[in-house]
This record gives C-alpha cells, sequence and structure tokens, in this order.
C-alpha cells in the first residue's frame, strides 16, 4: 500500500500510546497530533515551494529553448536551495522612514495565509487536516490576506513604486475577487456544499463525472481570476518589472524577500489544488481501474498539472495595460460568470 | 455583435499564442553549456598569436626576420635576433608577444614567409594581472606545438622529395596570398 492514511494513522497511534503511558490529558494529545499535522503539512510545502520555483524556471527556460539551471545537481535540482542558503545570509534591510512595524508584519501575514488555506485542503484519501463544513469559503477568505500584506509591504517601504504595486494590487484583487468568487458558485450550486472533503467525495473516480465538464465556463473563469489573484503574467502589474522595478517587494532584502517570493509560489499551488478539488476531481483517479495509484499522487499531479498551466500563460502572454486589465474583469469575466450561474440553475431545475 | 466576435477571436488568439509556445517547449534547447562545451573553432579563426614549431624536429619555424614585428599595427609583438654560430641560421633569442594590446588583425600571419607565426582558435585567457598576458617565446611555443598549419614554405631544404610534393599541390593555395603581402611590405 502507497497510500499514506497507514502511516498517519501509525504515527497518530504511537503518539497517543506515548502520551497514555505518560498519563497525559486529552488536550495535550489532540494539541501534539495537531502540531506534528502542521510541521507535516509545513515540511511538504517549504520543499513544494523550493521545487515550484525550480520548475518554473525549467519550463520557462525550455519555452525559450534555454536550459534553465544546470550547474547545481541534476539538471540544477538545489538551485532554489542553494538561492535560499544565500538569501539566509543577507543582510535584512530596512530603509529609512519606514514604517517598521508594518514592513516587519507584511511577509509574516502573506506566508501565515497562504500556510492557513492547506489547513482544508485534502490532500489524498483521509489526508484532510481539518473538514470544516464552510471549507471553500475559508479558502477565498483566506487568500485575500495576500492583498493585505501587499499593501502593507507596499505602504511601508517608503517607496513610490512599493506603494503604486501595492495599490495596484489591491485594485486588481477587488476586481477579480467578484468573478471567481461567481465561478466558484456554480460548483457549489451543483454541490449543494461547501466543504472541500464533500466537493471530492461526490465527483468520485469517474472522469465524466467531475465538475470540469459542466462547469467548464467556471472552471476557465476561475483560472483566469485566480491568475490575476497570483499577480502572475498576463496580470502582474503589482509587481511590473519594466515600470515599478519590482513593485511591493523592492525594499524587502534577505529571508523576507525570500518569503514573499515563496509565499508567490504556495499560493500558485494553493490555485492548483483548489482547481483541483473543485473541477477535477481531487484525489480521486479518473478511473476506478487506475486506483492502484495513491490518492495523493493523482492529487499532486492534477495539482502540479495546474501550475504547469499557470507558468505555460506566464511565458505565453504580454502583460496588460490597467485599464484592459480592470474593463477585462468587469465587462467580460462578470458577465460570463453571471450566465454561468444563470445556465447552472436552469440546469439543475431542469434535470 | 461585435463584442461577441472580438471575444472569440480573442479566445482564438490567446490559445494559438498558447500552441505556439508549447510547441517550442519539447524542442531541444539551443544552449551550449559554455565551460563543458565549446564550439569548435574555425581553422582560421583569429584567437591567440602561437609560434609554429616543425612537427619533425620540434624547433621553431621562426627565423627572425622580423617582418611580424614591422606588420604588427600596434607593436605588439617584439623579437630578439640572434645566430646560431655551428648552423649559421638565424633564430628568436626572445619573442615577446604582449597581448594587452594585440588586436588579432592577423597581419603577422600574412607577414611571415616560414610558416611560424599563427592565429588559433585559443581564445581563453582570463587572468587577474596583466603581466601574465605577456608571452615569451617558450609559452607561445608550447601553445603552437599542437597547432596544425599548411605549409606555404617552398624552400624546405631537408627533404627534397616532400619539397616537390609541396610545390606541385600548393602554388593554387600560396597564390591569392601572395600579392597582399607583396602590398604591405
Amino acid at each position: 500500500m502507497l497510500e499514506l492514511t497507514g502511516i498517519i494513522q501509525w504515527v497518530g497511534g504511537i503518539v497517543t500510546s506515548i502520551s497514555n503511558s505518560l498519563g497525559l490529558p486529552q488536550i495535550i494529545i489532540d494539541i501534539i497530533l495537531i502540531l506534528l499535522i502542521a510541521v507535516a503539512i509545513f515540511a511538504f510545502l517549504m520543499l513544494m515551494a523550493l521545487y515550484l520555483i525550480w520548475m518554473e524556471r525549467k519550463v520557462s527556460g525550455h519555452i525559450q529553448d534555454r536550459l534553465g539551471p544546470m550547474m547545481t545537481g541534476w539538471h540544477g535540482w538545489a538551485q532554489t536551495i542553494a538561492d535560499a542558503l544565500k538569501l539566509l545570509q543577507k543582510e535584512d534591510i530596512i530603509v529609512a522612514n519606514a514604517d517598521r512595524k508594518v514592513h516587519y508584519w507584511a511577509p509574516i501575514v502573506v506566508f501565515t495565509a497562504c500556510f492557513a488555506v492547506y489547513a482544508v485542503i485534502p490532500f489524498g484519501k483521509g489526508m484532510l487536516a481539518a473538514d470544516v463544513n464552510i471549507g471553500i469559503l475559508y479558502i477565498l477568505s483566506i487568500t485575500t490576506f495576500t492583498t493585505l500584506s501587499l499593501l502593507m509591504a507596499g505602504w511601508a517601504s517608503n517607496n513610490k513604486y512599493a506603494l503604486l504595486g501595492g495599490m495596484r494590487s489591491a485594485s486588481q484583487i477587488i476586481s477579480y475577487e467578484v468573478p471567481l468568487t461567481l465561478s466558484i458558485l456554480g460548483v457549489v450550486m451543483m454541490a449543494g456544499t461547501l466543504s472541500m472533503g464533500k466537493f471530492v467525495e461526490l465527483q468520485g473516480p469517474y472522469i465524466w463525472k467531475w465538475y470540469v465538464w459542466p462547469q467548464f465556463i467556471g472552471f476557465c473563469i476561475y483560472l483566469i481570476a485566480s491568475t490575476a489573484e497570483l499577480n502572475r503574467t498576463p496580470f502582474d502589474l503589482p509587481e511590473a518589472e519594466q515600470e515599478l522595478v519590482a513593485g511591493f517587494n523592492i525594499e524587502y532584502s534577505g529571508m523576507k524577500f525570500a518569503m514573499f517570493f515563496l509565499a508567490e509560489f504556495l499560493n500558485m499551488f494553493t490555485v492548483g489544488a483548489v482547481t483541483t478539488t473543485l473541477f477535477l476531481g481531487g484525489w480521486n483517479p479518473p478511473l476506478p481501474a487506475l486506483a492502484f495509484i495513491p490518492s495523493w499522487v493523482w492529487f499532486l499531479g492534477k495539482s502540479l498539472f495546474i501550475v504547469f498551466v499557470i507558468m505555460w500563460f506566464k511565458w505565453t502572454y504580454p502583460r496588460l495595460r490597467v485599464d484592459h486589465l480592470l474593463s477585462f474583469a468587469w465587462k467580460v469575466l462578470l458577465p460570463i460568470s453571471f450566465i454561468n450561474i444563470i445556465l447552472t440553475a436552469i440546469g439543475i431545475t431542469i434535470f | 455583435m461585435g463584442y461577441f466576435k472580438e471575444f472569440f477571436s480573442g479566445i482564438y488568439n490567446l490559445l494559438l499564442g498558447l500552441k505556439t509556445t508549447a510547441k517550442y517547449l519539447p524542442e531541444r534547447a539551443v544552449t551550449l553549456q559554455y565551460p563543458k562545451e565549446k564550439w569548435p573553432m574555425p581553422e582560421r579563426s583569429r584567437g591567440i598569436v602561437v609560434l609554429l614549431s616543425d612537427p619533425d624536429t620540434g624547433e621553431l619555424n621562426c627565423t627572425a626576420c622580423l617582418l611580424c614585428q614591422k606588420a604588427c599595427p600596434v607593436a605588439a609583438i617584439t623579437i630578439t635576433q640572434a645566430k646560431n654560430e655551428t648552423t649559421n641560421k638565424r633564430y628568436p633569442k626572445t619573442f615577446e608577444v604582449n597581448n594587452t594590446i594585440c588586436c588579432f588583425c592577423g597581419l603577422c600571419e600574412e607577414a611571415c614567409n616560414f610558416d611560424a607565426i599563427k592565429l588559433t582558435g585559443l581564445y581563453e585567457f582570463a587572468t587577474f594581472d596583466k603581466e601574465s598576458l605577456i608571452f615569451q617565446k617558450e609559452k607561445l611555443q608550447e601553445l603552437g606545438r599542437n597547432v596544425k598549419y599548411e605549409k606555404k614554405r617552398k624552400s624546405v631544404a631537408k627533404k627534397p622529395a616532400a619539397k616537390s610534393e609541396t610545390t606541385e599541390t600548393k602554388p593554387q593555395s600560396a597564390a591569392p596570398s601572395d600579392p597582399p603581402k607583396g602590398e604591405e611590405a
């Protein structure tokens, strides 16, 4: 069995038996278990973020007929680790007249927010940390913290470019949050639940039952709007290198910058994971016969495919202008997502 | 109606863009991993100057005639002449090429009548001090040890048989290079 459920139960059993033999109260056992799960997810996500950066560099390289990192290890597998070590050694600079407290907290907020999302993401069979009944609502509210932190970073840096970047990020996410939520609404209407675990259960291991087919418009809108929420090309106005140098993170150095960078890639994986859960059947295999491949492999594969598509967008499309960006959100995505909701409602009533 | 037309043509164009980048994704990268892989340098590439030796005897072809020193537009070459008393032949006592001012024009190679000096495809000579870029005779000879070259020289005294072969085959290749020499001289 390659499923990790057994290992999780085994570790849980060991912790419980040790704690019982020591005579600890139940609440402490629970806290220890929760901490173990959190540390496991955190370690996985750190590794994931490092390798997403590597993947981004490889994908961008090969799209441009380059090779990407090649020097550190086999095909440069240790490149991001080397970069992270370099960033750890760097001086943490805070500019003069910066709002020091806000400057300090901005990377922590963005990092905490993107990490907190993973509490409700089902990684595999029996690998859901907290099956809350408002899972998707929780994700939508937590991911908006990113905007807050970008605005904090932009404001606190005492830099015009950073402030402009933060402002652009805020305006962009306010606009794109609407079609994003409305595109999810179609799935929520079909499933009749907000729980992430239920979405996976309802779709089941049958590719034709996945919500990507009836909700294809919603899927496309979700992908576009979440690309905009991620501040990635073609919607990367908050960190437009050519106009704003680097946008909100211009005055950050060392590990704080690394936290912004890792959070960006973790958010990308979040989008992949949420898209997989909502539209692509979560950890279910496409056919029941393919269930011999463990569920977490299916989940990772689908999520990484979505991440790859977002990277593919980045190396295909040029950046939009600000007014084009906003008019695209309000004049194209919003009407279509309303049409999608109406069609979904009609479909539910008929069938 | 224009709205919908624009909408669908937009989608079509976006997909076209994705198709283009997807086409390049599996293609072989054109990158050359430079310190590990290198371009083969063409035979007549103008890199660093070396002194050529006779492949049979291992001695320098140079007769210290000073033609290259005179041809050099930036005066990068400095030669001290000497005479071997036993064989009664001239040879360069010192031969110094200052690579900090060499402009790799190749005029010294054209001026030489004895296949003694040649510009090679070698180009990796980055160092930390200028002094080490001034190459002496021994270094130049060592660099030119394995350099292949085409014999232009007509009078080789030692091998009569080889001489007749070269004179038969070489005139065509040697002839075009003669007029420029005359002009420069």
